[in-house]
């Protein structure tokens, strides 16, 4: 059936369709650095979608859980088994990913007759100097790429467009810059994803959309106060001041409450 | 399917062999690593240990830390050889970190205790041989019971509670015997001390270890050497610093000499 390569490319493109698709109703994710160190966050309903991978290592995903959990698995035995034979320092997220789970994804990708990896992936790497951190994200097609002070990953890479645009002019000093930034820039993400959801196309080619550009700050809270109803805050910090060499940490219901912006954090409880 | 979270397993399952069984070569000296001890004081547990490495006659090094944090709540200490032992300490501290990231629940202090007992037992062949005999402390904080702990193993993996304290290596016959004695007759038990009084107690216990043992390091002021002390409370781990020893040993250990 794809003995000729032009069917082969038409499958591809299918796939590539479809794997759009599965990612419609998922949950942006937001990593974004800061003094302190970097701070990952996403709403998730249920299942945690930000895991610990290594002593500076963090992963944030969307798509599968199946496929997360097999990723992440994959994630954790190379970094360990690296940590151990040779030392935690030759444990990068780069080595991870390029040589790692990329030629992996990739190939379930273009095999045909096989279930392709529905993730997307962001990986988050504390480095040892403030300003030297840095983000990893791969997608299903095994595309991967590197970033400083922030990533993304949201259902289109129109929607990411949006809210790298959102991220990329504010700056972000304290924890709780971090936070207000994340959960905002969290909320420009989700709502265009919803609105290219309803409206079944690309946001920026639809009529009426400036709606959807709206970036004020009492709609943003407004839209999280909303998706609270059903969904929480999940946030994880790769916190540079932990002692001891792991350097992940979970943000708890009481240490959010007095980061997170006021009209939220009375929404919590 | 078997249950996932073992490192040590995904370690076998790649080839990895822990000791290499093999006779001593005659008269050929292994590096041995010397006194460690732990007891109970009134916050958790204190865990100290020499510096000394020897290998027959000789001092192979003086600055050996045999006192080694496995991960936030957990030390091991360490006697017998060297090279064994910091090999099993790094495989405990990656399974201890494998588990919790893979299970995203912290290895219960049972389950790490076990651990431990397993490379013990797989290392049987080479402690036999006499190439690899390790004879381990470990302590930890056990958060299920809200307790600092001790335990103590022999060569091959048996484990048994310290209730009070334990010791190991070559000066430890010097100092059970103290302990017992401090412990029972002296003016307090050992569970009762303060944090100083503890570190006094263990500056003094690894100093009469010294004076009775040449392969026990104990304190080289010149040189400004202290043992290694750390303190295992609720909170985690804590190392006590070289000058709080200095001044510790200076003011209750050395008699103004």
């Amino acid at each position: 059936m794809y003995e000729e390569p032009y069917r082969w490319v038409e499958a591809v493109g299918n796939r590539r369709q479809y794997l759009d698709a599965q990612f419609a109703q998922g949950s942006p994710v937001v990593g974004v650095a800061c003094e302190q160190g970097i701070l990952l966050m996403t709403m998730s309903k249920g299942t945690p979608k930000l895991y610990e991978i290594y002593d500076r290592l963090a992963f944030g995903g969307m798509g599968h859980p199946a496929d997360l959990e097999k990723l992440r698995f994959t994630l954790l035995e190379m970094a360990h088994v690296e940590g151990f034979n040779r030392s935690a320092s030759d444990v990068t997220g780069s080595r991870l990913v390029k040589y790692g789970i990329a030629p992996v994804v990739k190939q379930a990708f273009e095999e045909v007759f096989k279930a392709p990896f529905i993730v997307k992936i962001m990986l988050a790497e504390l480095s040892q100097k403030v300003g030297k951190d840095g983000f990893l994200t791969i997608t299903y097609d095994g595309v991967f790429e590197e970033k400083s002070r922030y990533a993304v990953l949201a259902a289109s890479a129109s929607v990411e467009q949006r809210m790298v645009e959102y991220l990329r002019p504010q700056s972000c000093v304290s924890l709780k810059d971090a936070v207000d930034l994340a959960i905002h820039t969290w909320a420009v993400g989700d709502r265009a994803q919803r609105h290219t959801d309803d409206t079944g196309g690309d946001p920026k080619d639809e009529k009426g959309s400036s709606d959807q550009l709206v970036t004020d700050s009492p709609t943003l809270m407004t839209h999280v106060r909303q998706c609270m109803q059903e969904k929480s805050i999940e946030c994880a910090l790769l916190d540079r001041h932990v002692p001891g060499t792991s350097k992940y940490r979970t943000l708890g219901a009481g240490e959010l409450e007095t980061l997170l912006p006021k009209d939220l954090s009375s929404a919590l409880t | 399917m078997r249950m996932q979270g073992d490192f040590y397993q995904l370690l076998k399952d790649q080839g990895y062999v822990l000791g290499m069984p093999g006779q001593a070569g005659v008269g050929q000296a292994l590096t041995t690593a010397t006194t460690i001890l732990a007891f109970k004081y009134r916050h958790g547990v204190l865990v100290a240990g020499d510096r000394r490495a020897t290998a027959g006659n000789m001092v192979m090094y003086d600055r050996t830390d045999k006192v080694l944090e496995i991960d936030r709540h957990s030390v091991m200490a360490i006697a017998g050889v060297p090279a064994t032992a910091y090999e099993m300490v790094r495989i405990l501290e990656h399974s201890f970190k494998y588990y919790r990231r893979t299970q995203l629940q912290e290895l219960s202090f049972e389950g790490k205790l076990r651990a431990l007992s397993k490379l013990l037992k797989e290392n049987v062949p080479a402690a036999l041989a006499g190439t690899g005999a390790v004879v381990p402390i470990f302590a930890g904080y056990d958060a299920e019971q809200e307790a600092a702990k001790i335990y103590f193993y022999d060569i091959l993996g048996a484990e048994f509670e310290g209730v009070e304290y334990a010791v190991s290596g070559s000066g430890s016959p010097t100092i059970r015997g103290i302990l017992h004695y401090v412990n029972t007759w002296g003016e307090q038990p050992l569970s009762a001390m303060s944090e100083e009084q503890a570190a006094v107690q263990a500056l003094r216990l690894l100093t009469c270890a010294a004076e009775f043992d040449s392969a026990t390091g104990g304190v080289n002021r010149e040189a400004g050497l202290y043992p290694v002390v750390k303190l295992i409370t609720s909170d985690g781990v804590t190392a006590m610093s070289d000058p709080h020893l200095r001044s510790l040993f200076e003011s209750h250990v050395s008699k103004g000499l």
